[in-house]
């Protein structure tokens, strides 16, 4: 008998990660622009991908991967709105998506028909953070009745993100939200990350998110 | 509730290591985890125990060890970990900037026996 200490020194999610990387592969193939949207339970995520699709739907063709404990609400906002496709994933309990589901919906939505893909996990701060998915964008939704405080009880969600939304921001006056506060732990976390202060209710700041969304589309295809 | 997938993920690979080293089982995994990966130790525990069974891994240790959340002073050029409702450093009450301390989610090493 030998005894052998093996130095490994790879990420715990390893398996999950070699999928994320043949769902980044069809991504690639097929042109697409895949954002995995994360945030809180009613922080605002499909209606931030629905007012995206309506602002966006003449001169780009856009699809979703729903997330969903159970259910196919979701789905059935982004295709009114006028998604191109939409496949629904319920996990059944699980608290976040993996790239497995992920690859799974693939075979039934057609990204070589799209131009970006949104894939909206399930709602959750902590557990979707761990799971990449092939995503080229990290997108984090926070809205302000959720409060300012949010980055500093859930840091790496903030930190891992390639950009974040402050949607509600119509309620700020209401709900006390400390916008000062939340730049300052924002940026602690994240020195990069562009901010969009955005209302889907009223449309404020809409517009600056959308021609970010289109500059990244055309900088991604041009790469 | 995720420890149960991360251990699932887990253990996969850590049955690929060992058996791409011909080893006859693995004595004990040893991770790193940084604090901002919201891992809870007992929770992984509980899964490791249930998951391991007719594993490799089976009867293996599993060691953690953890990894505070440090934050970089660029006033003090010092790095501390930020207690308290925001990220101020201790000495100067200036915000810092994150580190990649704290963010660690990894298999350091294992421990195998071969015949």
């Amino acid at each position: 008998m030998v005894v052998e200490h093996i130095h490994v020194v790879k990420n715990i999610l390893v398996g999950n990660d070699q999928i994320a990387e043949i769902n980044r592969d069809r991504f690639t193939a097929a042109n697409v622009l895949a954002l995995n949207v994360m945030a809180s339970p009613g922080a605002g995520k499909t209606s931030v991908i629905t007012k995206t699709i309506e602002a966006l739907r003449d001169e780009m063709q856009i699809g979703v991967i729903e997330g969903d404990i159970a259910g196919s609400i979701d789905t059935n906002a982004v295709l009114a709105a006028g998604a191109n496709d939409a496949v629904q994933i319920n996990t059944g309990g699980n608290c976040h998506l993996e790239a497995n589901m992920v690859q799974k919906a693939l075979e039934t939505l057609d990204v070589n028909q799209l131009d970006v893909l949104f894939v909206e996990n399930v709602g959750n701060l902590v557990c979707p953070t761990h799971w990449y998915l092939g995503e080229h964008v990290k997108m984090c939704v926070l809205s302000t009745p959720e409060g300012h405080d949010k980055p500093v009880k859930y840091p790496q969600i903030f930190s891992i993100s390639n950009v974040i939304i402050l949607n509600k921001i119509d309620l700020i006056e209401m709900v006390d939200f400390d916008l000062g506060s939340f730049y300052q732990t924002v940026r602690a976390l994240n020195a990069t990350a562009p901010v969009f202060e955005i209302s889907c209710r009223t449309g404020q700041g809409l517009p600056a998110w959308i021609d970010w969304l289109r500059a990244q589309k055309q900088a991604y295809s041009q790469a | 509730m995720h420890e149960f997938g991360v251990m699932t993920y887990l253990l996969d690979a850590v049955e690929d290591k060992a058996r791409e080293l011909n080893a006859a089982r693995v004595l004990a995994i040893n991770l790193v985890i940084g604090d901002r990966s919201s891992i809870v130790d007992d929770s992984l525990m509980f899964y490791f125990d249930m998951l391991a069974q007719g594993t490799l891994a089976q009867g293996a240790a599993l060691n953690t060890r953890r990894v505070p959340n440090r934050f970089r002073c660029s006033t003090c050029n010092t790095t501390y970990e930020p207690v308290g409702i925001d990220y101020r450093c201790p000495d100067c009450g200036n915000i810092g900037q994150m580190t990649d301390e704290g963010g660690e989610f990894l298999i350091e090493s294992i421990v195998i026996e071969r015949t």
